[in-house]
């Protein structure tokens, strides 16, 4: 591979391994929206929560003699774990379905400040991480281009839960009562679906793609008391982009956030954030809803 | 320190021996009421792990300093507040001068708050000695004659002295640079000053990319891309926070360091996390004003760090050492002041005019007050080796390189740039 393309390679692996993260914490805010109408600031808190508990849970389990190639079931077991934390805070958010939109902001920034209190509590002030047991599975190596196969671990984790979800509500009965749901929450409850029943299993899963986002992500990286808002504002670009309450949205938008960070921080640094919003304003200007966004009837 | 938000630290442990050591103001004070000393530091976001750090050394000092009679015959009592933003540390900050009636204040870690908080503490009159903070926009100091304000060193002391030793050690082997640094006026003036010393030591060179990622930014591969694209000879990076283990991390998993010389003047905020297994060994690794390890510590270095570690397992960054400059200091002013009015507890000018031009050792090494109330205090550097007890790089005992700040900061009043340009350096 020559100089350029094994760059071009780096590049390139660089920004989708970014847009694999984003649309992880983007998939959640995503679909808790679409079904719920309230836009979950703290999905970034179930993102940090997975991470540090993924750390102990890993921790605990390779000190117990697991092998080190179990790395990555084990990151799958913690974040399932961790979304036992999704149907209690649903409960909570209950107070809050039928308010104005400034009360949801509020109780979910609000979490997002008693989740950071409970991660120092818990894990201290201190960044943890899991050292680079990752590069367990070895690396992809040719000439300059050089990535981890676990990067493309989690590439492939994103695009199968893109896969699984698309499938899930396209496919299935629950699916298609979660979409009824979307589209007229009254109408579905008038012909019998159980709407609590169908929020408390959304939310639950929104959690959980934050909490195995987290826990996939953290041995690339860190995790810390800042990590739940870092990705959130991201997400965000990411659900104008893409469009609010759309999945394929959510996957072409951390997409294109991805790439073309990567590419700005080679051409120009300087324009790493702002290339990102002026996409967004221009999304904005053009097409308000969004790249797959419906318009509104 | 387990504290809540507020909390009273009120004459730890070691009364029944203080209540029994002669102390040397003890026949004046020893019934007085104690000696509030209000703290701000951080305790969550990115400085968190600092703050921590320093309330640790404040801990460790007031310890010491009570089993030892306190200060001036007066047990010290802490009342702690928490460092955020400028807006709500100054509302805290009056309330620890206002409602606490505190004797001094100390801590803050961000210069952000305290090139906001020195007017405020100029127009309390209240002493006020900052642990990492300073009062300058950028490199420009903004409150250059302070009364009661008492301030860090500069913060580009550690990129000067890192950038001294590339140029020491490594002229001739670098040409292409890269750098890598937080997108605030920190990492953009330590950058600037790398480069402005490069020149000044005619050292060729050529600036091939430059990186600003935003601070606590944990996912860096394109970060790492790019510089790997730019294939420099030298990587010059204060990252400091969170995000530094993460960067190292990154760039060893897509073998960035691999034959690259990198310049890392604030690595030693986050050394415990700087593992083994992605840090590599030879790069030029700043530990500020303490180095935990050092085989020249004195002996009350080795008696904290042995505390530290016995306590929190772990071991403390130079916060620590600059919170407990900042009481040690402190102390060693309101005694020298009240055994001039022998014995009595001194008035603040007392106190102000002891405290400046002072010197005392500091946990790191020796720590002074200039007369415009600016710290002098040593810093260590040198290059990271496996060849410790740890599963995080040290320093190659036979390559740790001790400046003290006089060599490495501007003096009073003088224009940073300038100062750069005709400086006399020791290389």
């Amino acid at each position: 591979m020559s100089g350029a393309t094994s760059a071009i390679g780096n590049i390139l692996i660089g920004g989708i391994f970014h847009a694999a993260v984003l649309f992880l914490v983007a998939a959640g805010l995503q679909l808790v929206f679409g079904v719920q109408k309230i836009v979950n600031l703290a999905c970034g808190s179930f993102y940090a929560l997975g991470a540090y508990f993924a750390i102990t849970f890993v921790n605990l389990a390779l000190n117990a003699g697991l092998p080190g190639w179990a790395l990555l079931p084990l990151l799958l077991i913690a974040g399932l774990l961790m979304a036992a934390v999704g149907p209690p805070i649903e409960r909570l958010l209950r107070a809050v379905y039928d308010r104005d939109e400034s009360f949801q902001l509020l109780l979910t920034f609000a979490l997002v400040l008693m989740f950071q209190d409970v991660f120092r509590f818990v894990w201290g002030a201190n960044p943890r991480s899991l050292d680079n047991v990752h590069l367990i599975y070895g690396k992809w190596a040719v000439g300059d281009f050089s990535v981890p196969f676990y990067n493309l671990m989690v590439i492939g984790a994103a695009l199968i839960a893109a896969c699984l979800i698309g499938l899930f509500l396209k496919r299935t009965n629950f699916g298609r009562l979660l979409r009824a749901t979307a589209e007229n929450r009254a109408m579905a409850e008038a012909l019998g679906v159980n709407v609590r029943a169908v929020y408390a299993a959304v939310f639950t899963l929104g959690t959980l793609l934050g909490t195995i986002g987290g826990a996939l992500v953290v041995p690339t990286a860190a995790a810390s008391l800042d990590m739940a808002v870092e990705f959130v504002i991201e997400a965000f670009a990411v659900v104008v982009i893409g469009g609010l309450g759309s999945m394929p949205g959510a996957l072409a938008g951390a997409l294109l956030v991805g790439l073309i960070r990567a590419g700005s921080l080679v051409v120009y640094p300087e324009f790493e954030i702002l290339a990102i919003y002026l996409i967004v304003i221009g999304v904005l200007l053009l097409k308000p809803t969004g790249l797959f966004g419906k318009t509104a009837a | 320190m387990q504290v809540s938000r507020r909390v009273l630290l009120t004459s730890i442990a070691a009364t029944g021996a203080a209540a029994t050591a002669p102390g040397v103001f003890a026949p004046a004070v020893s019934q007085a009421k104690p000696c509030r000393i209000g703290i701000l530091a951080p305790r969550s976001g990115i400085a968190a792990s600092a703050g921590e750090s320093g309330l640790r050394g404040t801990q460790w000092a007031v310890e010491k300093f009570n089993a030892g009679g306190g200060i001036a015959g007066r047990k010290i009592e802490l009342v702690i507040e928490e460092e955020t933003n400028p807006k709500d540390t100054i509302e805290r900050f009056q309330k620890l001068v206002q409602q606490e009636t505190v004797d001094c204040v100390q801590g803050i870690v961000s210069t952000g708050v305290g090139l906001a908080l020195g007017p405020v503490v100029e127009e309390a009159r209240a002493l006020t000695i900052y642990w990492d903070g300073t009062t300058q926009d950028g490199v420009d100091e903004k409150l250059p004659n302070p009364k009661y304000l008492f301030r860090s060193t500069d913060n580009e002391c550690e990129a000067v002295m890192s950038s001294l030793l590339a140029i020491k050690y490594w002229n001739g082997q670098f040409k292409t640079i890269a750098g890598i640094n937080p997108d605030y006026s920190y990492g953009r003036n330590n950058m600037a000053a790398f480069v402005a010393l490069l020149k000044r030591f005619n050292i060729e060179h050529e600036v091939i990319t430059e990186q600003w990622p935003k601070v606590g930014t944990m996912e860096l591969t394109s970060h790492v891309a790019a510089l790997k694209a730019a294939k420099p000879d030298l990587i010059f990076s204060s990252l400091l926070f969170a995000d530094l283990p993460v960067f190292m991390k990154q760039a060893h998993a897509a073998e960035l360091t691999k034959g690259t010389k990198l310049v890392f003047p604030a690595a030693g905020w986050q050394h415990t996390l700087m593992k083994k297994d992605f840090t590599p060994e030879g790069m030029i690794f700043g530990h500020n004003t303490l180095y935990f390890d050092n085989p020249k510590a004195t002996a009350m270095q080795r008696e904290f760090v042995a505390w530290y570690a016995d306590k929190f397992k772990d071991y403390p960054n130079w916060e620590a050492d600059r919170a407990y400059f900042a009481i040690a200091s402190y102390k060693e002013a309101v005694e020298k002041a009240a055994n001039a009015r022998g014995g009595a507890w001194p008035a603040i000018d007392d106190v102000i005019g002891a405290l400046a031009g002072s010197s005392v050792e500091s946990l790191g090494g020796k720590g002074s007050w200039r007369r415009d109330h600016i710290a002098d205090q040593t810093f260590v550097q040198g290059f990271s080796t496996h060849a410790n007890k740890y599963d995080f790089v040290t320093l190659d005992p036979a390559r740790i390189e001790t400046m003290y700040s006089t060599e490495l900061q501007k003096p009073a009043g003088a224009n940073f740039w300038d100062w750069l340009k005709a400086a006399k350096f020791q290389i």
